[in-house]
């Protein structure tokens, strides 16, 4: 059976049904005796199970099926929740993980069998159970139940083409056939269960009838049949002139054919009229009644099937699985009809544009203020579908968090909130790693053990916090601990040792600038080397990053009160809004999430620090950058009266971006200037203005 | 690079292959058609401070945005007059992004064959310029350098 057309939509679901699995049995952990988790475990479980078997992934079907009878067991209360119980079953989860990252590669669910988790899980319940093993398999008995109602009425049914009724037209064909010396037969033929063909098999059944006689009747009809809208069986009406044996030998002639029921139909045939009638109505109601629950299943499974059939020859040559985006329907309804907005607002530019008269100037502006707001909330619609929720990231950092604490023998907890803070979808892939070496972080290095802890007046648990939430433009996500913070000696000590920086600059240096010295390349103050982390190789890659993100990151600690990394991240990352200015006769873009405000300098306001140019504004003292000098941009020479200055920041860092012009407010869509270009860390991308030129994007980031 | 000189020289057998001649100063190139993905008039261009010298800086190729390099300066040949016969070739590589190249004048295309072709014998890798270089073909008289586009678009000063 052929069912990668549901393999995007079985991989979505077993993912949140790991997500629900791995969620409940954290909380199952922590109060072993919660039915409700249990049962909601139990649920997961179960359905995972029958998707795995539905898709047949058979190793996934059985590792869950196992899973699944601890479940059951628990449930009735034949076990209690024991820690290594949990272990055995987050490794079963682990298991199962695997198997999905393989059939999102592939297709394919791998090879490993997990035995030795199986067995493990098997022999648990023996143990918890105390040797009933009888009851340690209900979830067998379960499917067995499901089953029985198909092998029930095939066995009961025996000859149901007793139950065909006839028509009238039907019933002088079969007077002529009585004249012509044929025999009428009832035939009910049953196929095996493992058939998996049923129509095909069910054709042949007729061909080789065919050569013999003629089907006068079937039920289901020969169109349900050869849709495979049948169950296990199906009944006909045969005339032949052959002997009952010969038939009967013939149909079981085919392959998969369990039975074939056959007798002499003739049960309505000399009865007369009125007293047909009422038996006919009578069966008629009674015999497809009791039928149709399983045919109604036969059919929704018949139909899957045959549009699998239909879509495997293309389907089965693409392995690998897209990505896709679970989206609200009413957010495509918004889309919809901005859609249809969008093209009336066209038609009445096309009507306008053959008017004519004065009325045609002051009704194109109309009709372009009207296409402006509907771009508009096009934008912002398309961005709201491509819009995630964090929460699709932090979900698995419980589960890490818990495996950290059974690894480094510490004793911590994960708060988390906003976890409903949205952000672009491409953003979302990307901050799943930097927020887990982040936490790794915080759980190795930035909290003390437990003893040290108590040593010091702390509470013996650690906490960790994981925040996130937006900031304006922005979402911030900040990745707290309450431990010992960062050793600002310690660090700038190890950066010399290392010489990273000279003595002069380390004692120049403020703490601040210390810090970031955590974010350079292979710098690790850890003294030993973990598991978890400390190999250097860490802090730089998540700056990096974060940054191709089009974000920032930056460090804050007291010592022995705990660190915070606070990440931000630009909302969107295709569409922005941006301040245009001018350099010279070039054309820049900056954008707007990064600009605190535009301020106009005096000259003489324009004060040196270290023979840098700097201004005071209102109490701070910000750093000047004169962007025509940076960016190479021919200028006047002139120098004016007054400098036009776009304050911009990042993070705590302020920078005064000196241009010549303001040009004004727009929205502008990045693009790539692609990556043959060197050496233009400044530039962040380009766009296209409504006159076709390009102005490039400033990256305030590197710039400040 | 190995695969793809196979391929090409499976392509070779039997049927030539196609060039575009251009002129850059009095020397005629050659560039191998299946990578040029359009020619375009020369266009404003805007420059993107902070790169490498030869790049001009990028157009808008129909909502695009395309970096033009000058293959006069790639050359180290004096730079470029733009003239009405100036135009960009679009160089589009496999599995890779577009990126213009001004030229002085778009002249025809041409078929070689495997025979009229002299290969670069040039196995000095240090000769960056010979790099540039697939070899030279012989067509009605005039000889025609062929580009190795692959070279002449990776930036090997930069890596």
């Amino acid at each position: 059976m052929d069912v990668s057309q549901y393999l995007e939509i079985f991989i979505d679901e077993t993912r949140e049904h790991l997500q629900t699995l791995s969620d409940q049995l954290m909380v199952l952990e922590k109060e072993p005796e919660n039915t409700d988790a249990i049962n909601e475990i139990f649920r997961a479980a179960h359905s995972l199970k029958g998707m795995a078997g539905t898709m047949g992934y058979k190793r996934m079907q059985k590792l869950t099926h196992n899973m699944e009878n601890v479940f059951q067991e628990i449930r009735s209360g034949n076990m209690t929740v024991q820690p290594e119980l949990v272990d055995v079953l987050f490794r079963g989860l682990d298991a199962l993980e695997a198997y999905l990252s393989n059939i999102l590669e592939s297709a394919d669910e791998g090879e490993d069998d997990n035995e030795d988790i199986i067995n493990i899980l098997n022999d648990i319940v023996k143990k918890g159970t105390g040797g009933l093993e009888e009851s340690s398999k209900p979830a067998p008995a379960e499917k067995k139940e499901e089953e029985t109602p198909s092998t029930q009425s095939s066995e009961s049914g025996g000859a149901k083409y007793s139950a065909i009724t006839v028509s009238e037209y039907e019933k002088n064909t079969f007077q002529k056939a009585k004249e012509q010396n044929q025999n009428i037969f009832g035939i009910t033929v049953y196929l095996q269960d493992t058939c998996i063909l049923k129509a095909a098999r069910a054709f042949l059944v007729f061909k080789a009838l065919e050569d013999m006689g003629e089907v006068i009747k079937a039920v289901p009809n020969v169109q349900d049949i050869e849709d495979e809208k049948f169950d296990m069986d199906f009944s006909l009406v045969y005339f032949t002139k052959e002997s009952l044996e010969k038939v009967k030998a013939a149909i079981e002639n085919v392959s998969e054919v369990k039975e074939a029921c056959i007798g002499p139909f003739d049960a309505k045939l000399d009865e007369p009229e009125e007293a047909s009638q009422e038996p006919e109505k009578e069966k008629k109601k009674a015999a497809p009644k009791p039928k149709k629950p399983a045919k109604a299943a036969a059919q929704t499974e018949a139909a899957s099937k045959n549009g699998a059939a239909a879509n495997k020859q293309q389907k089965s040559t693409k392995p690998a699985v897209g990505r896709t985006v679970r989206v609200d329907i009413e957010k495509l309804d918004v889309l919809m009809n901005l859609v249809s907005e969008l093209i009336i607002a066209k038609n009445g530019l096309v009507s306008n544009s053959t008017a004519e008269g004065e009325s045609r100037e002051s009704s194109i502006n109309e009709q372009i203020e009207y296409l402006e707001s509907v771009t508009t909330n096009l934008h912002e619609s398309v961005m709201k579908v491509r819009m995630v929720p964090i929460e699709s990231v932090f979900s698995r950092f419980p589960r890490m968090i818990r495996d950290l604490n059974k690894k480094l023998d510490k004793k911590m907890e994960l708060h988390m909130s906003g976890e409903e803070t949205e952000l672009d979808r491409t953003v979302i892939d990307e901050i799943g790693d930097p927020l887990q070496h982040l936490l790794r972080n915080a759980a190795d290095h930035g909290l003390e053990s437990n003893e040290e802890r108590v040593a010091l007046g702390k509470p013996e648990i650690g906490n960790i916090w994981l925040d996130a939430y937006q900031d304006g433009n922005n979402v911030n996500i900040e990745v707290r601990d309450d431990g010992a913070g960062i050793n600002i000696e310690k660090v700038r000590n190890k950066a010399l040792e290392r010489g990273t920086i000279t003595p002069e600059q380390a004692a120049a240096m403020t703490d601040k600038e210390v810090i970031d010295l955590l974010f350079r390349p292979s710098f690790s103050t850890a003294e030993t080397i973990t598991d978890v982390s400390g190999r250097g190789v860490g802090l730089d890659v998540v700056k990096t990053k974060i940054e191709g993100l089009g974000g920032s990151i930056e460090c804050k600690s007291v010592l022995g009160e705990g660190s915070s990394f606070i990440i931000r991240l630009p909302l969107t990352l295709a569409i922005i809004q941006a301040l245009m200015v001018e350099l010279g006769k070039e054309k820049y873009a900056i954008p707007l999430g990064s600009i605190q405000t535009i301020e106009d300098i005096p000259i003489s306001d324009i004060k040196y620090v270290q023979t840098k140019e700097v201004i005071n504004l209102r109490g701070n003292v910000i750093p000047l950058i004169r962007l025509d000098q940076l960016l190479d941009v021919e200028t006047s020479g002139e120098e004016p009266e007054s400098l036009t200055v776009v304050i911009v920041m990042k993070g705590d860092k302020q920078a005064g971006l000196v241009v010549d012009g303001l040009i004004g407010q727009q929205e502008i869509v990045i693009k790539s200037i692609g990556n043959y270009i060197n050496c233009t860390k400044c530039i962040g991308g380009a766009t296209i203005l409504g006159d076709g030129e390009i102005a490039l994007i400033l990256e305030v980031n590197t710039l400040v | 690079m190995d695969s793809m000189n196979n391929v090409q020289n499976i392509d070779m057998v039997g049927e030539g292959k196609q060039y575009i001649v251009i002129r850059i100063g009095a020397e005629q190139y050659g560039i191998d058609i299946q990578y040029v993905d359009n020619i375009v008039r020369q266009q404003r261009i805007t420059r993107v401070p902070k790169a490498q010298p030869y790049f001009k800086g990028v157009i808008n190729l129909r909502g695009e945005i395309i970096p033009v390099m000058s293959l006069r300066l790639k050359f180290e040949l004096e730079a470029d007059e733009y003239t009405n016969a100036t135009r960009i070739i679009i160089i589009k590589m496999e599995s890779q992004s577009a990126i213009g190249i001004i030229v002085d004048e778009v002249r025809e295309v041409v078929t070689l064959y495997e025979d009229s072709i002299e290969k670069s014998t040039s196995a000095d890798s240090n000769d960056v310029k010979a790099q540039y270089l697939s070899g030279v073909g012989k067509h009605e008289g005039g000889l025609i350098s062929l580009l190795n586009i692959a070279n002449v678009i990776v930036d090997k000063d930069g890596i």
